[in-house]
């Protein structure tokens, strides 16, 4: 289990994460979002105990993540950074192998061939892997990452370049691990992996700006909007809906669909189906209109963006201290 | 320090050195020329100009520096002379391997984005830095070895009666023995620190070529002769070498600064 309370990094006059406070559990897979230099690389690292925070603490399976304890934790800990970072002059068996024995790991070439077969390697394992493609590599970097079997994963864009297909062994392969117990805190800039594989989303940029299950997190942008569908001729039974819902409320409608904001939907979606089908309607679909994790994402942003100059402003202004938040300082601007 | 991960990245490093064996060309070509040099001075070019070494006086002056046997020509008093001080040359054969493979060690790794998966591994500072040192010195030694027993074995079957048997002396082995891999060390030892402080390897190989400047004054001085090394005098410099590289280890370590090299550096 991750634990994270108020965790803060700054490099210089810039914050890189500002007071983030989250918690990812055992079977839990939480993805990390947040644009480029949003932080989410300096939070993983931190996290790996290759970076100390500034302030803020960090615990791992309930052990506190200090400089005497960051070498055992380290060990709990199976980190796929950013890239492959592979020995390219070693093959695949070899550059697992020197993993394996830094980690002191018994019975090796059984974990070897295991992670191999896991990532349908093995007929690669005799390769340099200077002579792989983006994907073999980044697999056998995920090989090298799961090789001690770590309760705990911290893996920054485990999918980045990889094709569709391999993006999809990988995620059932994750899948595996959390149901194995696994706490898994994933970045990504990929919305749709993030949706697809998490239990929970943590969106950052610099703060978090939400932490929460990606349906929940629709659910904010959106709440009782619902989208009727008829077989023709919607623009006639806008009058129909504005009846029902009121003068006031906004009502968006095109050749076949008709969209609204009820105040209660539970309550009132009845109400509006009896009344279009009793002007003749043909009603083919009613749904919420669930808006996608990107629309919420890019909302979110928004949002943050907007609050960050409002409290520049109130700040007085101060050019230097905006201009450091939205120019990455030469220190790790990767984020 | 745990010596099994110490071993283990030795291990790694011999393997892409194996594969990558043109970084040991330049230790390859002090050897040979460290070969080439004394026995092209000392038997070619007597032989071909016929002007045979005993019959310079000033040579013959310098190298009675040498503590040599009574019973050996003035040719092979000379030849004796020569053959000591270019033994010095192969405290740099080593040296060279340091700025080929040393300075490129920390730098490369992290250059090729393999440095941060290491360090998000369980390895210490010192485990890691004291396989950088080993894992070069090694095969530049065991070069450098090689090259000795090839000196050697030309001194024997080329140079004049009674030279090799004067060479086997207890300086010669001091210097071999001690000198040799303590000089090398510490010119390791440096390069790594280096290569852990910059941000590209051919700072590091510039910063690296610094080491060579004493050593190169003292083999001046002792072609001179203005400078004789005894073997308790080598003994006494590869003891201080030895000090100077347990410091070097221990600033390394306290200079390893893990968040800078993953942070600062590009």
């Amino acid at each position: 289990m991750i634990a994270v309370e108020r965790l803060t990094r700054r490099f210089g006059l810039r914050t890189a994460v500002d007071e983030i406070t989250f918690e990812v559990g055992r079977s839990e897979i939480v993805a990390l979002l947040g644009p480029n230099g949003a932080g989410k690389t300096t939070t993983l690292r931190m996290l790996a105990g290759l970076i100390a925070p500034t302030s803020g603490t960090i615990s791992i399976d309930g052990v506190p993540l200090t400089r005497a304890s960051a070498a055992a934790i380290r060990a709990r800990i199976g980190f796929l950074t950013e890239s492959p970072g592979l020995w390219e002059r070693l093959t695949i068996r070899e550059n697992l192998r020197v993993y394996g024995r830094l980690y002191s790991l018994d019975d090796l070439d059984r974990r070897i061939d295991r992670a191999l077969d896991l990532l349908l390697l093995a007929d690669r394992a005799s390769t340099r892997t200077a002579e792989l493609s983006k994907g073999m590599k980044q697999k056998a970097a995920l090989a090298r990452t799961l090789l001690h079997d770590p309760p705990v994963l911290l893996l920054d864009e485990p999918t980045s370049g990889l094709d569709p297909e391999v993006t999809r062994g990988v995620r059932h392969l994750l899948d595996e691990r959390r149901r194995a117990g696994c706490s898994i805190l994933v970045s990504t800039h990929n919305l749709d992996e993030a949706e697809r594989l998490s239990d929970r989303v943590a969106v950052l940029q610099e703060r978090l700006v939400a932490f929460d299950r990606p349906a929940e997190l629709r659910k904010r942008l959106t709440s009782g909007r619902v989208v009727v569908r008829v077989a023709a001729n919607a623009p006639t039974y806008a009058d129909v809906v504005r009846r029902v819902v009121g003068p006031h409320v906004s009502v968006d409608v095109d050749r076949t669909t008709i969209a609204v904001h009820l105040a209660d939907a539970d309550r009132d979606t009845p109400a509006l189906v009896t009344a279009l089908a009793a002007a003749g309607a043909q009603v083919l679909e009613v749904r919420p209109d669930t808006p996608a994790l990107e629309d919420v994402y890019l909302h979110l942003m928004t949002d943050r963006t907007e609050q960050v100059e409002r409290s520049d402003r109130r700040d007085g202004g101060d050019r230097r201290s905006r201009t450091e938040r939205r120019t990455p300082s030469r220190v790790d601007d990767r984020g | 320090m745990d010596s099994g991960r110490v071993r283990t990245l030795v291990a790694k490093e011999f393997i892409e050195l194996s594969r990558n064996r043109m970084v040991l060309l330049p230790v390859a070509v002090v050897t040979v020329l460290a070969l080439a040099l004394p026995f092209g001075i000392a038997i070619a070019v007597p032989a071909l100009s016929g002007h045979p070494l005993g019959d310079d006086r000033d040579l013959l002056k310098v190298s009675a520096a040498v503590a040599a046997p009574d019973t050996l020509s003035s040719d092979a008093r000379v030849q004796l002379f020569m053959f000591q001080q270019f033994l010095l040359m192969f405290l740099l054969t080593p040296i060279t391997g340091a700025m080929a493979l040393a300075a490129h060690s920390v730098v490369g790794e992290k250059q090729s984005r393999a440095l941060e998966p290491l360090l998000a591994s369980p390895i210490s500072t010192g485990e890691l830095l004291a396989a950088k040192v080993f894992g070069a010195l090694v095969p530049t030694l065991a070069i450098s070895f090689a090259g000795l027993a090839l000196y050697a074995a030309g001194i024997v079957l080329f140079a004049e009666p009674g030279v090799a048997t004067a060479m086997a002396s207890l300086r010669t082995f001091v210097l071999i023995a001690f000198d040799a891999p303590a000089a090398a060390l510490v010119s390791l030892q440096s390069a790594v620190l280096i290569s852990s402080r910059v941000n590209d390897p051919r700072t590091a190989q510039q910063f690296g070529a610094l080491i060579i400047i004493p050593l190169t004054a003292i083999l001046v001085a002792q072609f001179t002769g203005s400078l004789w090394f005894s073997a308790a005098t080598l003994g006494v410099i590869a003891g201080g070498l030895l000090g100077v590289w347990a410091l070097l280890l221990a600033i390394s370590v306290a200079l390893f600064d893990r968040e800078s090299i993953l942070t600062r550096w590009r």
